[in-house]
């Protein structure tokens, strides 16, 4: 439960990590161990902890994918919290593996939910990531329906899913269950890792996608 | 005047001088004086080329070059013919007039019109050597003063020439310069006209509130207002030369909204597609629309993938304004749920 999940935060600025500590004890998530190395993820506490609370930018100018990819290969549950809200970094740290990515302009509320879909190995789509997702030009992008993208696009529009269902005239958890058939259709393609075939496996198992569909 | 004007009028006058001097000098002298009969073919010549050249004259078209050929051939007969001793002397009809003939023929080609010249000269002073018996000074006196004078008026017409095509170029220089003028006033005068179609909602809010008809204390004239002032700042963007100017717009409308008090959040999603003036305007209007009657929270996006640009607005809004005019290009979508007004403008890239 929402009580057992535990979870380490990289990021090189104190204050933000003294400021997810706080964000995520209210929301009942408890945060074992927090440091500006990648190395905390990977030693004590921190190796135990259900879910990486990743900064994509620890002081350097390059992005950290190359510290994503090695805590996804492990199959650890990483959420990439990043200030960029650049689509295509968004997009390459999906295809690696990450079951969530959320800038730091969007606030506690999709933060915890991130972490907490990600602790049961679910993905968390926040608004500025279904735009990444809406905007997507690449060749490789999966084929969406068209019922999905007017999710994804209100979705990003509004940042808020009782909106979309209403606009939409369905339901909540219809709303989520687009976005993760989204989420589930982009694990399908690219390269493996262990959460992306969870995620996939996950999906076929619950009937929320055929894998006709992918 | 133009080169060409100048150019027929030397040619007409030439034309006139030389009939006249063609039937009132040489006649009497090539009746009174015992002329061989070869002197009657070459007065025929010069009349004949007389003729051609008139016909040219009438008809505009130039004459050519190869005519001047017969009044020299002329020159040969006339001058062999004159009696012994007669070179430049009283009975020397034609030494004259075959250079006027020249001056007729080839007074558009100074270069040949110099060399022909000559050589009618030559040909008369070997002439005259050759027969020995004249008088030195009156042939030196005729020749210098019929050939000055030929020579002057063929200086006359390069000088008027040369004066025609200057007063042409400073005519077309100054023709530019009007055309420029103009062009340059209708410019601005058309921007001006184009600012003032764009400037919407203003002109008729600045005069109702010179008028009186309007006050600042109704809530309708302060959501006139904060309309007018995000119309204006989305105005003064929409000349700036920045890399993505729809975002740059957006950005525009959220900074006035903001302060208004309005906290707006800006996303955006996908690379910067260009997008033509006019559609950036449609585009950005329903939402700078919204944005002008917002209160609390809005939030502005920006969308654009490989088919389409969307720009959304989803606000906290009490009231709503109607839309202005009806769209042709993009597709305006506006509807409110639970207290929230979402106004959407799509258009399709493809």
């Amino acid at each position: 439960m929402a009580d057992d999940v535990t979870a380490v935060v990289v990021d090189d600025h104190p204050v933000v990590r003294a400021g997810v500590a706080h964000w995520l004890s209210t929301a009942g998530v408890e945060l074992v161990a927090s440091g500006e190395d990648p190395g905390v993820a990977w030693t004590g506490p921190g190796a135990e902890a259900q879910v990486v609370v990743l900064d994509l930018h620890l002081g350097g100018v390059a992005p950290a994918t190359a510290e994503l990819r090695k805590l996804v290969e492990d199959g650890r549950k990483v959420v990439v919290y990043s200030m960029r809200a650049d689509d295509e970094i968004v997009l390459q740290c999906l295809e690696i593996g990450a079951l969530s990515y959320l800038t730091k302009a969007e606030g506690a509320d999709h933060l915890v939910q991130a972490v907490k879909a990600a602790a049961e190995g679910q993905s968390y789509t926040p608004p500025a990531l279904a735009g990444a997702l809406a905007g997507d030009r690449s060749e490789t992008r999966p084929a969406l329906s068209p019922r999905e993208t007017e999710v994804l696009v209100e979705w990003f529009q509004s940042e808020s899913k009782e909106f979309v269902a209403q606009r939409l005239n369905i339901t909540l958890s219809t709303v989520n269950s687009h976005l993760e058939r989204i989420r589930v259709k982009y694990a399908a393609i690219g390269r493996q890792a262990p959460t992306k075939a969870a995620l996939v496996a996950r999906a076929i198992q619950d009937g929320l996608i055929g894998l006709d569909d992918l | 005047m133009t080169d060409h004007a100048v150019s027929a009028i030397t040619r007409q006058v030439l034309l006139v001088v030389v009939v006249a001097v063609q039937l009132v000098l040489p006649l009497p002298t090539l009746v009174s004086h015992p002329h061989a009969p070869t002197a009657w073919l070459a007065y025929g010549l010069l009349t004949a080329v007389l003729a051609v050249v008139a016909g040219h004259v009438a008809a505009a078209t130039p004459t050519p070059a190869y005519l001047a050929v017969v009044p020299l051939a002329a020159s040969v007969l006339a001058t062999t013919a004159l009696p012994a001793g007669a070179s430049f002397g009283a009975a020397d009809w034609a030494f004259g007039l075959v250079g006027w003939y020249l001056l007729l023929v080839l007074v558009e080609r100074p270069a040949a019109l110099v060399a022909a010249l000559s050589a009618h000269i030559c040909f008369s002073i070997a002439w005259f050597a050759h027969d020995g018996s004249g008088d030195v000074g009156t042939a030196g006196v005729v020749v210098l003063s019929g050939t000055s004078f030929q020579l002057g008026v063929l200086v006359i017409t390069r000088v008027l020439h040369r004066d025609a095509r200057l007063a042409a170029e400073a005519a077309v220089e100054h023709d530019a310069a009007r055309t420029k003028e103009e062009l340059a006033r209708q410019r601005e005068q058309d921007l001006r006209a184009g600012f003032e179609g764009q400037l919407g909602a203003l002109l008729p809010l600045l005069a109702d509130l010179a008028d009186e008809r309007a006050s600042v204390a109704d809530q309708t004239t302060r959501l006139r207002c904060s309309v007018a002032a995000v119309q204006l700042r989305r105005l003064f963007a929409e000349n700036d030369d920045v890399p993505d100017p729809l975002l740059h717009e957006l950005t525009a409308c959220v900074d006035v909204a903001e302060r208004r008090g309005v906290v707006v959040s800006l996303a955006v999603s996908g690379t910067a597609t260009p997008v033509p003036t006019e559609v950036r305007r449609e585009l950005v209007a329903p939402m700078a629309q919204a944005l002008a009657v917002a209160n609390g929270r809005a939030k502005v996006s920006l969308l654009r993938t490989a088919t389409e640009v969307r720009v959304a607005v989803v606000a906290d809004a009490a009231e709503t304004v109607p839309a202005t005019s009806g769209p042709e290009t993009v597709t305006v979508e506006t509807s409110v749920h639970s207290g929230l007004v979402r106004s959407e403008a799509r258009w399709r890239t493809t």
